[in-house]
C-alpha cells in the first residue's frame, strides 16, 4: 500500500470525521439554543397514550411502515428506503472495515454482501434521481442540494462496490477515489440534506411528545372496512 | 443593479420570525427531505392533481425559504444551493398570504405521514401569525378577529341579545317540560359545570342550546352558562395570533373561575375545543385550576351512570362520523363519540379512512370566514364528498360547527342528498323522557348561623327561605330588641339586617352590635329598600358593614352577598 493511501484510509478520515463532529456539535448547539415550546394543558386522549409512549412510538417511526399511510400504501417505496439507507450504511462501514479491520474481507462472501447491497442501492438512488427530475411534485421540491447530494450518493456507492474487495494490489485506483470521495461527503454532509439523519430523533421526539401528550400517539390500528375507489 | 429595498411589512416579518421561532418549528423548517411522502396526504393535492404547488412540502417551503436565507447558515452563504429567498415586497407577502391561508387548513394530516415528523400545520400557523401581525391577512378573518377583540365573541352577539336569546329558549324550555327548573341558568355560583358554546349556536342554531338544556335537565345537572366570556371559540387559532388567543381563553377561564364553576364542559366545536382543552393553557400562560371536557363525555356519562335513558332505534337513518381534524389529530379526540353514536343511533357507517387518518372536511383553519377561497375550497372538498358518498348514509355527525358548516357546503355542491348533525341533537332525539334525576344540590351554607332581621314578614319569610335552602340555620328577628337578645344568645356567624323598623331601627341595632365586645365579631349585611337611610350606619362612629344590598333583593343577588361575606369571615379567622 502507498503512503498516499494509507494517509486517504487513515489520517484524512480522521481530519474529515473530526470536522464533520466539529460542524455537528456547532449545528445541535445552534438548535438547542432556541427554546423548546412547553404543553401547560393536561394529557388529552385515552389512558394508553403518554408523552413517552408517543415519543417512542414516533421514535420507531422509521421501522413501523404501517404506522402512517404513506407507507402503509406504498411498500415498494418504503422498501426502497431502507434498502437505500442500508447501503449507505455499508458504504459508511466499509470505511471502517477497510482500513481497521481488513481481515473480514477475506471472506468472498462478506465482499459480495456488501456489493450486493451498495448495488441495490445505487440502483435504488439512480431511481430516486430519475423521481427527483421527472415527478412534478419533487421536480419543484427538489434543490440544487436535493439533485447533487443524491449524485454524490450514487457515485460514491458506485465507487464503494469497486472498494470492496480491498485489493490495493490490483490497483489502488478505486480505493483512493473511494477514501477521497467519503472525505468529500463527510466534510459536505453537515451542510446538505444528508445531516437529516442528525434532526431526526429530535423532530420525532418533540413531535411524538406533543402527539403522546394530546392523545394521538400512538395511533391505535382499527379495523377499517374496505377501501372503496376513491 | 442596486439591491432591491426590503418593505417596512417585510422587514417586520423577517424581524418577528426571529422571536416566533422556538427548537420544535425550527426542527421541522431544517429536516425536511423533500421526499414527498406527504404530497398524497394533503387533500388539496388529491382533489388538485394537476397542480403541485397544493404539495405540503412545497408550501412549507414558501416558509422556509425566508428561515433559509436569514436564519440558517448554508441558506445565508450559499442561498441558491438551497433555494433561500430573501424576503422583500409586500406583493410577495400577499402570495404568502394566499397559500397559508387559502391553501391549508392546519389539518395536520401531513404532519402524521411525514417520515421525519416535520409539523408543517405549526410552521403554517406561524406563518400566518406573522402575517396577521403585519395586518396581511383575509379580510373575513380581520372582521371575526375584530369582534372577538372588541365585542367578545366571534359572531358580534351584543349581551343583552345572547340574554335574550337564552330568555326565549328558557322559556320554550319551560312550557315544553312544564318545569321551572328547566330554564337555563345564567351566572349560577358554585355550579358543577360551566357550560361555554359556539356564538353560531346563538345565531343560527339555538336547538342545539335547548337540546343541550334539556339533556343537563333530565340528568340533573347542576349547570351554568355565562353572561359574558361565554364564546368558546378563537380565531387566534385561525390567525396565528396568539396574543387574541390568550385573551379569548382567558376570558372564559376567567368567568368559570369568578362563578366558581368545577368544571368547564364545551359544545361541540373542533377548534374551540381544541383551543380551550390543549393550547389555551399556553397561549394564556396559566394553569387552569378546574377541569374541561367536551359534552359528548358529559353526554357520554350520564347514560353510563343511567342519568338519561337514550333509545337509539328513535334515531333509525343511516348515519356515518366525521373525524373533526382539531378534535382528532390534535386532541386525540376518536373514540368517545364513536361510543356515544353506538348508544343512539341504530346504523352507524365508519367512513374509510377514519379517526386520525380522516380527511379534513376543508372548513377548518377558518377557511369558512375566508369567503375568496370559497370555490377552491368547494374543489378541494371532492375528496371529502366522495368519503361521504361511498358511507350511503343519509346523516353526517360531527363534533365541530364549522365542519358542519362545510359539510353542508360539500353536501350541496356535490348533491349528496344528506344532512348534517351533532350529537347532541341525536342524544336529545334519542332520550327517553322519564323521572327526572334529583342530584342532590351542594348546600353551600351548611354549617352557618344566620340572623335575619326585618320588620316585614314576607320580606323575612323570603330571605329565610333562600338562605335555608343553602343549607344555613336561621334564626328571625322582626324588631331590635329581639334581634339583640338573638345575637347575644346565639352568636350567628352572620346578621341581616333591615334598617327601617318601627321603634328602634335598624341604625340603632348596627351600633349596639359592634359596640358589644362579645358581638363586635359578627357580620352584618344591611338590606334596606330605602337608600337615604344609610345615614343611619354610616354616620356612627363604628366600622361599616361588611355588605350592602338595596331592595328590591333576589335570590342570586343575595347569595353572592352572602357568600362574599362569610367567604371574608372564613378567610379572616384562618
Amino acid at each position: 500500500m502507498s503512503d498516499l493511501l494509507n494517509f486517504v484510509e487513515n489520517e484524512l478520515q480522521v481530519i474529515a470525521l473530526s470536522f464533520m463532529g466539529l460542524v455537528y456539535i456547532l449545528r445541535l448547539r445552534w438548535l438547542l439554543r432556541f427554546k423548546a415550546g412547553r404543553e401547560r394543558q393536561t394529557p388529552t386522549g385515552s389512558p394508553e397514550t403518554s408523552q413517552v409512549k408517543g415519543i417512542l412510538y414516533s421514535w420507531a417511526n422509521i421501522a413501523s411502515p404501517w404506522a402512517m399511510e404513506s407507507t402503509r400504501l406504498k411498500p415498494f417505496f418504503y422498501a426502497q428506503f431502507v434498502i437505500f439507507h442500508l447501503g449507505v450504511v455499508s458504504g459508511i462501514g466499509l470505511s471502517f472495515v477497510i482500513p481497521y479491520a481488513p481481515g473480514l474481507l477475506q471472506n468472498p462472501w462478506v465482499v459480495r454482501i456488501f456489493q450486493g447491497i451498495m448495488i441495490c442501492a445505487a440502483a435504488v438512488g439512480a431511481y430516486r434521481l430519475y423521481r427527483r427530475l421527472s415527478h412534478p411534485v419533487i421536480r419543484l421540491l427538489s434543490t440544487p442540494d436535493d439533485i447533487f447530494s443524491l449524485s454524490l450518493l450514487i457515485v460514491w456507492l458506485g465507487f464503494a462496490v469497486g472498494a470492496a474487495p480491498n485489493r490495493p494490489d490490483l490497483g489502488e485506483g478505486p480505493l483512493l477515489i473511494y477514501f477521497i470521495l467519503t472525505t468529500f461527503f463527510l466534510a459536505y454532509v453537515p451542510f446538505s440534506k444528508i445531516s437529516h439523519y442528525l434532526y431526526y430523533p429530535f423532530t420525532r421526539y418533540y413531535f411524538g411528545k406533543s402527539m403522546g401528550h394530546r392523545g394521538v400517539y400512538p395511533i391505535k390500528r382499527m379495523s377499517q372496512p374496505k377501501p372503496t375507489k376513491i | 443593479m442596486p439591491e432591491k429595498i426590503r418593505s417596512h411589512k417585510a422587514s417586520k416579518v423577517i424581524e418577528r420570525m426571529g422571536r416566533k421561532l422556538n427548537r420544535q418549528m425550527v426542527g421541522s423548517l431544517v429536516a425536511c427531505v423533500h421526499c414527498g411522502m406527504c404530497t398524497e396526504s394533503c387533500h388539496y393535492v388529491l382533489s388538485n392533481p394537476d397542480d403541485p404547488t397544493f404539495a405540503p412540502a412545497f408550501k412549507a417551503d414558501q416558509i422556509r425559504k425566508i428561515f433559509k436565507r436569514h436564519f440558517d447558515w448554508t441558506g445565508r452563504f450559499f442561498p441558491w444551493w438551497v433555494k433561500a429567498q430573501d424576503l422583500r415586497s409586500d406583493e410577495e407577502l400577499e402570495k404568502l398570504k394566499d397559500i397559508v391561508f387559502g391553501k391549508c387548513t392546519n389539518c395536520r394530516r401531513c404532519s402524521l405521514n411525514c417520515p421525519m415528523g416535520v409539523d408543517f400545520a405549526t410552521l403554517n400557523r406561524m406563518a400566518r401569525g406573522l402575517l396577521t401581525s403585519v395586518g396581511i391577512l383575509p379580510e373575513g378573518l380581520a372582521m371575526v378577529s375584530k369582534d372577538q377583540w372588541e365585542i367578545g365573541n366571534q359572531m358580534g352577539v351584543l349581551k343583552e341579545d345572547y340574554l335574550e336569546t337564552l330568555e326565549w329558549l328558557s322559556d320554550e324550555l319551560e312550557n315544553e317540560i312544564g318545569d321551572p327548573a328547566a330554564r337555563i341558568p345564567i351566572d349560577r355560583m358554585d355550579a358543577d359545570m360551566v357550560y361555554a358554546i359556539n356564538p353560531r349556536e346563538i345565531k343560527y342554531d339555538p336547538r342545539t342550546i335547548s337540546d343541550a338544556a334539556r339533556i343537563f335537565y333530565m340528568a340533573g345537572e347542576n349547570w351554568t352558562m355565562a353572561s359574558e366570556g361565554w364564546d368558546m371559540t378563537n380565531f387566534g387559532l385561525f390567525s396565528g395570533d396568539d396574543e387574541l388567543g390568550g385573551v379569548m381563553v382567558r376570558r372564559l377561564y376567567e368567568k368559570v373561575m369568578e362563578l366558581r364553576g368545577k368544571k368547564l364542559v364545551m359544545s361541540e366545536c373542533g377548534h374551540g375545543y381544541r383551543t380551550l382543552r390543549c393550547e389555551g393553557p399556553n397561549w394564556a400562560g396559566m394553569d387552569v385550576p378546574f377541569e374541561m371536557e367536551s359534552s359528548v363525555v358529559t353526554m357520554l356519562r350520564y347514560i353510563r351512570e343511567g342519568r338519561i335513558k337514550v333509545d337509539r332505534d328513535k334515531n333509525d337513518i343511516p348515519v356515518t362520523f366525521h373525524d373533526s381534524c382539531n378534535n382528532a389529530r390534535s386532541c386525540g379526540f376518536f373514540e368517545e363519540p364513536r361510543e356515544l353514536l353506538h348508544l343512539v343511533v341504530g346504523d352507524f357507517r365508519e367512513m374509510y379512512p377514519n379517526r386520525a387518518e380522516n380527511y379534513c372536511c376543508t372548513g377548518g383553519g377558518g377557511a369558512m370566514s375566508m369567503s375568496e377561497y370559497t370555490p377552491l375550497r368547494l374543489k378541494s372538498g371532492q375528496i371529502k364528498a366522495d368519503q361521504l358518498r361511498a358511507t350511503e348514509a343519509k346523516i353526517v355527525v360531527t363534533t365541530c360547527h364549522n365542519c358542519v358548516d362545510a359539510l353542508t357546503d360539500l353536501i350541496r355542491h356535490y348533491k349528496l342528498g344528506m344532512q348534517v348533525t351533532q350529537l347532541v341533537n341525536l342524544v336529545s332525539n334519542a332520550m327517553v323522557i322519564e323521572k327526572r334525576v334529583v342530584v342532590p344540590e351542594l348546600l353551600i351554607l351548611k354549617g352557618y348561623k344566620i340572623l335575619v332581621v326585618d320588620d316585614e314578614p314576607d320580606i323575612l319569610t323570603f330571605i329565610s327561605t333562600v338562605l335555608e335552602d343553602q343549607g344555613a340555620t336561621v334564626l328571625q328577628a322582626a324588631d331590635a330588641d329581639q334581634a339583640l337578645d338573638l345575637a347575644l344568645e346565639e352568636k350567628p356567624d352572620l346578621i341581616t339586617l333591615d334598617l327601617a323598623m318601627p321603634g328602634r331601627n335598624g341604625g340603632y341595632v348596627f351600633e349596639e352590635l359592634r359596640k358589644n365586645p362579645e358581638l363586635s365579631a359578627c357580620r352584618v349585611c344591611i338590606i334596606t329598600g330605602k337608600p337615604e337611610l344609610r345615614r343611619l350606619i354610616y354616620d356612627r362612629p363604628v366600622r361599616p358593614p361588611e355588605g350592602y344590598l338595596d331592595k328590591p333583593i333576589n335570590a342570586e343577588s343575595l347569595l353572592i352577598n352572602v357568600r362574599k361575606i362569610l367567604e371574608l369571615a372564613h378567610d379572616g379567622e384562618k
